[in-house]
C-alpha cells in the first residue's frame, strides 16, 4: 500500500508539471510587467506594415458579391399586373398602373379573353427599403435584383424610377445560378419541351407527308417561339 | 552702426527660420500622424488633397478654418475667451527660439538657462488651456480645464526632475552645451529620465493615452469644446507644436541632439530626424494604447512617475560623484 | 524680452543699442506695468480676472529681474509663479466658484484697515530697501555674470547653505504639517462627516 501511494505522489507531480506546462508559459510571459503594452505597440506597427483595407471607391470599383442587392429591376413582359409586389411593399413604393384589353375570340371557338395591359410600373427608390418582398413575391419573376447601385441623384424626385428605367436595370441582372448537375428539368422547362417535342414530331410528320406529296418544306418558324416562353431566366440569358 | 544693423539682421534672420519651423513642422507632424494612424487602423488616410497621398490635406483644413465663423458664446467671458488661443500658443514658438538643432550657432539665441527657460515657458501654455475652459461658460470646458490643470500639477514635477537630471549630467543648464557634452553611453546613463521626462511631456500636451482632458467620449472636447474657426486651428497647432517641442527636446537633452555620422555638416539633420522619430512614437501611442481614467493618470504620476525620476537623480548623483 | 536679454548677453562690453537710460525706461515701463496690475488684482470684482491680472503681475517681475541681469531668478519666476502658483490659484477657483462676470463678496467691509496694512508694508520694505542699497550701483550689464545658473549655484551652495537648508526643512515641516492636517480631516470624516462637510 504504501509502496502504491509513493508511487501516485510520485506519479503526481510528474505528471502536475507536464500537464500544466504548455498552460504555464503563455501566462508567464503574458504576467511579465509590460508584456501587454509591447504587444499592442507590437499589433499597431504590423498593421501598418500590412495593405490598407480601404479601397478607393470612385477610382477603384468595389468588389461586390454578383448577387448584391443593388436595385430592383423589372422585366416588364413577365408581369402580369397581379398587383401581389405593390400590396406586399411595406413602404408603398411601388405604383401600377393598368387597363383590360379584350382580345376577340379565337377562330377556332370559345370566348373572347381580356388581359392585363401595364400602363405604368414605377418604384420609388428614395422609399424604397430594399427589402426584396416584390421580388419574393412575384409569382411570373418579372422582379429582379440587380447589382447596380450607382444611381444617387441631386434631385429626391429622380428616385421615382419609371418601367424604362426599371426595364434598363434588367441588363444588368445576372443569369442565374446554374442547376446542380443531374438535376431535373424545372417545371416550366419541361413543359416548354414537351410542347417543342410534341410540335417537332408533328413537324415531321408534315414534312413526311410534304415529302410524299414533293412539296416545299416549311421549318424553323414555330419551333423558336418554343423555348421563347420558358421563362424569364431564358430570355436574360439571351439578352445577355 | 553697421555692425548693429548686421546684429538686428542676423536676428531678423533667425526668427524668420524658427517661425517657419514653428509652422512647417507641427504640420508634418499631423500629416504624420494622419497617414501613420490611418495605416495602423489599415486604412490609407487622407489620399485626394494635393493629388499624391493627400500631402496637401492639412492645408485645406487651414484653409476650411479660416472660412469659419468665429463663435464666441453669449455666455462667455469674451476678452478671455478670444485670448486663450494665443496664450496656449505662444510659448511653444518662444521656446522654440532657444532649443539648438545643430552644433555651434545653430539656435535662434543661446541662453546660458535655456533648459530652464524652455521648461517655465512650456508651463505656460497650459494656462491657455485653462483659460479657454473658464471663458467658455460650459460645463464640458470647465471639467477640461480642470482636468488640464490637475494634469499639469501633476506631471509638471516629475518632468523638471528628470530633466534636472541631465543637467546635473552635464553640470550646465545650457541646452547647447548639454548637447556638447552628452556622450553614448549617456543613453542608459539616462535611459529612466529619458522615460519619465517624455511620458510626463506626453501627459502635459494631453496625448493619448493621457487624453483625459480632452476626452471626446465624455466631456466633448474638453476646454476646446466652444472654439471654432482659427482659434481652434490655433490650439490644435498648439498641440501639434507642443509635440514638435516635446520631442526635439527630448532628442536634445536624452537623445544626444545632432550627434550622428557627419554631424559636424548634417548636425541639424540628425536633430529633426530624431525629433520626428520620437513624434512617430507619440502617436503610436495613440494608436496603441485606450485613455488612462483620471485617478489612474494622478497615480501613475504621484506613485510611479516621480519614484523613478528620483531615482534617476540618484544615480546621476552616483555616476556624477564616482 | 529675449531679445533683450540677448543684447544684454551679446553686447557685453562693446557699443550697446540700448543705453543705460533705455534700460532704465524700460524698468520704469515695466514697473509701471506690474504696479497697475497689481492694482487691479485686488480691485477688479471678477476673481479669475484678477488671477490673470496676477499672471501679468507676476510676468512684469520677472521682466524686471531680467533687466537687473538676474537670469536665473526671471525664469524661476515665471516656471514656479506663473507655470504653477497661479495654474493651482486657477484651478482652486474653477474648482470652487469662480463664475462669469461679478462677484459681489469680493466687496469686503475692511477695505480702508487693507489699505493702511499694504501701504504700510509697501512703505517700510521701500524704506528698507532704499536705504541700504543707496550707495550702491548696480550696472545692469555688469550684473549679468552675477544672474547666471552657476553664479547662482555657487553662491547658494558655497555662502549660503546654511539658510537654504534652514528653508527646506521649513519646507519639510510644512509638508507634514499638510499631510497631518489632511489625514485628521480623513479620520474626522467617519466620526463626525457633518462638522467636515461645514468645513
Amino acid at each position: 500500500m504504501t509502496t502504491e501511494s509513493e508511487q501516485q505522489s510520485e506519479q503526481q507531480p510528474q505528471t502536475g508539471p507536464a500537464s500544466s506546462d504548455p498552460q504555464r508559459e503563455p501566462r508567464a510571459s503574458r504576467d511579465f510587467p509590460g508584456m501587454g503594452l509591447v504587444k499592442g505597440l507590437a499589433t499597431t506597427f504590423k498593421t501598418m506594415t500590412k495593405h490598407a483595407h480601404t479601397v478607393q471607391y470612385p477610382d477603384q470599383p468595389p468588389e461586390l458579391p454578383p448577387r448584391t442587392r443593388g436595385v430592383i429591376a423589372l422585366l416588364e413582359e413577365n408581369c402580369t399586373v397581379c398587383m401581389l409586389c405593390a400590396r406586399e411593399c411595406p413602404d408603398w413604393c411601388i405604383y401600377i398602373d393598368s387597363h383590360k384589353e379584350t382580345a376577340p375570340a379565337p377562330p377556332g371557338g370559345g370566348r373572347e379573353r381580356t388581359r392585363n395591359v401595364l400602363d405604368r410600373f414605377a418604384i420609388d427608390f428614395s422609399l424604397c427599403m430594399y427589402c426584396g418582398i416584390c421580388i419574393e413575391v412575384c409569382p411570373f419573376d418579372a422582379l429582379e435584383w440587380s447589382p447596380e447601385f450607382e444611381y444617387a441623384e441631386f434631385d429626391i424626385k429622380e428616385l421615382l424610377h419609371e418601367k424604362d428605367r426599371l426595364r434598363e436595370w434588367f441588363w444588368t441582372v445576372p443569369a442565374p445560378v446554374a442547376l446542380d448537375p443531374g438535376a431535373p428539368d424545372p417545371k416550366e422547362m419541361a413543359q416548354a419541351q414537351k410542347v417543342a417535342d410534341k410540335r417537332l414530331t408533328a413537324q415531321k410528320a408534315a414534312e413526311i407527308v410534304a415529302l410524299a406529296d414533293g412539296g416545299a418544306a416549311a421549318s424553323g418558324q414555330p419551333e423558336r417561339s418554343g423555348p421563347g416562353r420558358s421563362g424569364p431566366a431564358g430570355g436574360a440569358e439571351g439578352d445577355g | 552702426m553697421a555692425s548693429t544693423a548686421h546684429w538686428w539682421l542676423e536676428v531678423a534672420l533667425r526668427l524668420v527660420v524658427i517661425l517657419g519651423f514653428f509652422l512647417v513642422v507641427p504640420l508634418l507632424v499631423g500629416q504624420m500622424e494622419h497617414k501613420a494612424m490611418a495605416h495602423m487602423q489599415g486604412r490609407l488616410g487622407p489620399m485626394r488633397a494635393g493629388g499624391f497621398h493627400g500631402w496637401a490635406q492639412l492645408i485645406a483644413d487651414g484653409v476650411k478654418f479660416a472660412q469659419k465663423e468665429s463663435v464666441v458664446p453669449a455666455d462667455a467671458d469674451r476678452l478671455v475667451f478670444q485670448l486663450a488661443p494665443a496664450v496656449a500658443l505662444l510659448p511653444y514658438l518662444v521656446a522654440l527660439v532657444v532649443v539648438p538643432i545643430g552644433p555651434g550657432t545653430q539656435v535662434g539665441v543661446a541662453l546660458d538657462l535655456g533648459l530652464f527657460f524652455v521648461l517655465a515657458v512650456m508651463g505656460v501654455g497650459v494656462l491657455g488651456t485653462l483659460m479657454g475652459g473658464w471663458a467658455s461658460a460650459n460645463k464640458y470646458s470647465l471639467l477640461g480645464g480642470i482636468r488640464t490643470a490637475a494634469q499639469l500639477m501633476a506631471y509638471e514635477l516629475p518632468m523638471l526632475l528628470s530633466a534636472a537630471s541631465v543637467g546635473m549630467a552635464a553640470g550646465t543648464l545650457s541646452l547647447g552645451a548639454i548637447v556638447d557634452k552628452w556622450q553614448w553611453w549617456w543613453l542608459p546613463w539616462q535611459l529612466i529620465g529619458a522615460f519619465v521626462f517624455f511620458v510626463s511631456g506626453l501627459a502635459e500636451l494631453q496625448r493619448p493615452p493621457f487624453d483625459m482632458p480632452v476626452a471626446d467620449s465624455e466631456i466633448i472636447f474638453g476646454a476646446y469644446t466652444e472654439y471654432t474657426g482659427l482659434r481652434f486651428a490655433f490650439f490644435l497647432l498648439a498641440e501639434y507644436a507642443g509635440i514638435v517641442l516635446l520631442c526635439l527636446l527630448t532628442s536634445v537633452l536624452f537623445l544626444g541632439g545632432w550627434h550622428g555620422p557627419f554631424s559636424a555638416h548634417l548636425g541639424w539633420l540628425w536633430t529633426v530626424l530624431k525629433t520626428l522619430a520620437l513624434a512617430f512614437v507619440v502617436i503610436w501611442l495613440r494608436v496603441s494604447y485606450p485613455r488612462l481614467r483620471e485617478d489612474q493618470l494622478q497615480r501613475f504620476a504621484w506613485t510611479a512617475l516621480i519614484p523613478l525620476a528620483l531615482a534617476q537623480l540618484a544615480i546621476t548623483g552616483v555616476v556624477r560623484v564616482l | 524680452m529675449n531679445v533683450t536679454t540677448a543684447s544684454v548677453q551679446f553686447t557685453g562690453s562693446a557699443q550697446s543699442y540700448l543705453s543705460p537710460t533705455g534700460v532704465e525706461v524700460a524698468f520704469i515701463l515695466i514697473g509701471l506695468v506690474v504696479l497697475g496690475s497689481a492694482l487691479l488684482v485686488v480691485t477688479v470684482r471678477n476673481l479669475v480676472h484678477a488671477a490673470l491680472w496676477l499672471v501679468v503681475c507676476l510676468g512684469g517681475i520677472a521682466g524686471e529681474y531680467l533687466l537687473l541681469g538676474a537670469e536665473l531668478v526671471a525664469w524661476v519666476q515665471i516656471l514656479i509663479y506663473v507655470g504653477a502658483i497661479v495654474v493651482l490659484l486657477l484651478f482652486g477657483l474653477v474648482l470652487t466658484r469662480a463664475p462669469i462676470g461679478h462677484t459681489d463678496e469680493l466687496d469686503v467691509k475692511h477695505r480702508a484697515p487693507a489699505v493702511v496694512v499694504a501701504a504700510g508694508a509697501a512703505g517700510v520694505l521701500v524704506t528698507v530697501v532704499v536705504d541700504a542699497y543707496r550707495k550702491v550701483w548696480l550696472e545692469p550689464r555688469a550684473a549679468v555674470p552675477l544672474g547666471t545658473g552657476a553664479a547662482n549655484g555657487a553662491a547658494l551652495f558655497k555662502y549660503w547653505v546654511l539658510p537654504f537648508e534652514t528653508l527646506s526643512v521649513l519646507l519639510l515641516a510644512a509638508l507634514v504639517g499638510a499631510i497631518v492636517i489632511s489625514r485628521r480631516g480623513a479620520d474626522g470624516d467617519s466620526d463626525e462627516p457633518e462638522s467636515v462637510g461645514t468645513d
